[in-house]
């Protein structure tokens, strides 16, 4: 599968229709990989895929990044469908052209949840839980594909997947609470799960307006709950599921939690699932006239 | 120097008694986990104020999360607090409390970085005391544990320290076999420490035994860098503007997770939190990795790429540190490699300084012909 990816990256660059392919090499210890951006023909032996391909690459697609992209005028990226939802939502959001960007889809079989997780083999106890139910392990928008592509039903509901969302649900509200305050007591706000996600795109983040301040910066408890719940809400309708957010958090707090179940209401109130359609404008930015209304009491 | 032995088991019975003593201690523990997480949960080990032995993971683990730097050094504190009264202004101080603190299970190159921030902190020869940090310091024993198993992005020998390494600490443990652990007494307030816990401690330590583990354990890390050229390359301004910089840092995204989870780091920024006509001036952890941490009223930014705030974060380690504040920038916890999202490894441009620093003439060709 590898070779043919590699083999058309090669032709691309060759041919000079990407400036840049955008995929994954081995990393600094067996148990990572770690993103390369290959612009010479030579390189693309360097490419890999394997379930050690945690990373979502359209972050280096998104605007905000720009640094990486001087020069690029195209990108060719290598995307597991998961990240290929990112990259549909960047552009249905107007923050990347069709054509910018050339995607090489990859077959996945799902990927570890956590690179201290990796023992050389995917099984039940190290698989991330956002591949369970997964519908674009084929993925659904690609320029290149190796093999022939199935079809998919790709038209059931989303489901949260991560038993911990229906744990936390199961609580009693103040239960909950005091769950996310001893969680968050660890957050310093570092913003990692602002930087790895590749929907958070505005140029300055609310987090660091000024005049005024919105959310204090300091990592006391307001400062933290105004930030996660901020960021939460901000991603409602565009959280395309990749999970970034939490594997990047260094202290290991699960803020994709929100995000799952944000997505799950999304689907609910609108039967909405972002990623999906190039076209479609995320709920919370359109309106029709048979949107629910009956919580407007 | 005193020595003692004591039982790995009765660990929970010393960090009791330390709690009976009534001092504020702190050791690792897990985080407490919902049933059936998933398998996206992972143990998370942290430094945590504990009210009893149960439970600790003392020389259990291999680094909790967050390091000793926020006991000392606050992830945010008020200054002072202010209230506009027509035209005046009046401060109004801000109480602090600095319990007596013992920080128990501390590893070596986390007891290492205790002097780097004291060396920014504290400045007795400058005259510079941040009151905060020093008062925190001057009640704080730091009980520390020689490591045993440490993994792969573990690199303290390639940094001038080693993994049983009694630098910053006042008592010092090390494993030496049948569950027995050496002790030594390093300073006046690890002898206090150690007359609290006087009843579990037991004759005289072994010191060939302390010795062999500690050399065993240094076997066991596989990330060795020599870290003797880097400053010399450092310094030499041309190489401010070498090719390396961009190559390996172009595929930084620029989050602070190396910043915040790194033992020396000490960058913070103040500001106002303003409620009407009162609030707090409050200091909290910054990051050198962020675009707006050098961004100039005027718009300018000097760093305006992100390679060259991660190109800063190395000079501050290895040149900056070692050259103002002749203390070690960096003690190789290996926690910017762990945290690191996108595997961006502080090792990898040290062995590359290294191989330029033993080859110039030839880097120097290579670049030409490209």
């Amino acid at each position: 599968m590898i070779e043919e990816i590699r083999n058309q990256a090669r032709q691309l660059l060759e041919n000079g229709e990407v400036d840049v392919v955008i995929g994954y090499a081995e990393g600094s210890d067996p148990s990572r990989t770690t993103p390369i951006f290959v612009r010479k023909a030579e390189d693309v032996e360097k490419l890999i895929y394997d379930p050690r391909c945690i990373n979502s690459l359209p972050i280096y697609l998104n605007k905000r990044h720009e640094y990486t992209r001087k020069g690029w005028k195209k990108s060719a990226i290598i995307g597991k469908g998961c990240d290929i939802r990112a990259i549909v939502q960047l552009i249905a959001e107007n923050q990347l052209k069709r054509d910018e960007v050339y995607i090489l889809g990859v077959p996945c079989e799902g990927v570890v949840s956590h690179p201290d997780k990796w023992d050389g083999s995917l099984h039940d106890g190290n698989r991330a839980s956002k591949c369970t139910g997964c519908d674009v392990m084929t993925p659904h928008e690609t320029d290149f594909f190796p093999g022939e592509k199935p079809e998919v039903d790709r038209s059931k509901p989303y489901e949260v997947t991560s038993p911990k969302v229906a744990n936390l649900m199961e609580l009693e509200l103040d239960k909950r609470f005091a769950f996310w305050r001893t969680d968050f007591d660890r957050c310093f706000k570092c913003y990692a799960c602002r930087e790895v996600c590749p929907h958070c795109s505005c140029n300055v983040c609310i987090t660091d307006e000024t005049t005024p301040s919105w959310i204090d910066p300091a990592a006391h408890k307001k400062g933290i709950f105004s930030w996660h719940l901020t960021r939460a809400m901000h991603l409602v309708g565009r959280c395309t599921g990749c999970g970034e957010c939490t594997r990047a958090c260094p202290m290991d707090i699960q803020v994709d939690l929100f995000n799952q179940r944000m997505k799950e209401v999304v689907q609910e109130s609108y039967s909405y699932k972002p990623g999906y359609s190039l076209e479609d404008k995320h709920p919370l930015i359109t309106y029709k006239v048979d949107d629910r209304e009956d919580f407007i009491k | 120097m005193k020595t003692a032995t004591l039982n790995k088991s009765d660990l929970g019975k010393c960090i009791d008694l330390l709690v009976q003593a009534d001092l504020r201690v702190i050791a690792p523990r897990l985080q407490p986990r919902l049933d059936e997480d998933g398998p996206d949960a992972i143990d998370v080990l942290t430094f945590t104020e504990v009210d009893s032995g149960e439970g600790h993971q003392v020389g259990e683990g291999l680094l909790p999360l967050n390091g000793v730097k926020e006991f000392l050094f606050a992830k945010h504190e008020p200054l002072f607090a202010y209230e506009k009264r027509g035209k005046k202004i009046e401060i109004i101080p801000v109480h602090h409390e600095y319990p007596q603190t013992v920080i128990i299970g501390v590893r070596p190159c986390d007891a290492a970085s205790i002097a780097s921030l004291e060396s920014v902190f504290s400045d007795a020869n400058a005259g510079f005391e941040d009151p905060f940090f020093t008062e925190r310091r001057s009640r704080t024993t730091f009980i520390t544990y020689s490591c045993t198993a440490p993994d792969a992005s573990c690199f303290c020998t390639s940094v001038n320290l080693s993994p049983d390494s009694a630098k910053g600490s006042d008592l010092h443990l090390t494993e030496i076999g049948d569950g027995r652990l050496h002790v030594e007494v390093i300073s006046k307030a690890g002898e206090a420490v150690a007359k609290q816990l006087q009843d579990l401690l037991e004759g005289e330590g072994d010191q060939a035994a302390r010795e062999k583990a500690g050399a065993e354990v240094s076997e066991k890390l596989t990330r060795i860098r020599d870290s003797a050229p880097i400053m010399d390359w450092l310094m030499d301004t041309a190489n401010f503007d070498d090719e390396m910089w961009q190559r390996l840092g172009e595929k930084c995204i620029g989050c602070g997770a190396c910043t915040f989870a790194c033992p020396t780091c000490h960058c913070f920024d103040i500001v106002d939190e303003n409620k009407g006509s009162k609030g707090y001036r409050v200091k909290f952890w910054d990051s050198c990795q962020f675009d707006h941490f050098t961004l100039h009223a005027s718009g300018h930014n000097p760093r305006d790429w992100q390679y060259k705030r991660y190109r800063n974060r190395f000079n501050c380690k290895f040149k900056i540190y070692p050259e103002k504040f002749e203390t070690p920038g960096c003690v190789g916890c290996g926690r910017c490699i762990r945290a690191c999202p996108v595997n961006l490894d502080i090792t990898e441009y040290m062995a590359e300084v290294a191989h330029k620093a033993a080859n110039p003439s030839a880097m120097k060709a290579d670049q030409d012909s490209e």
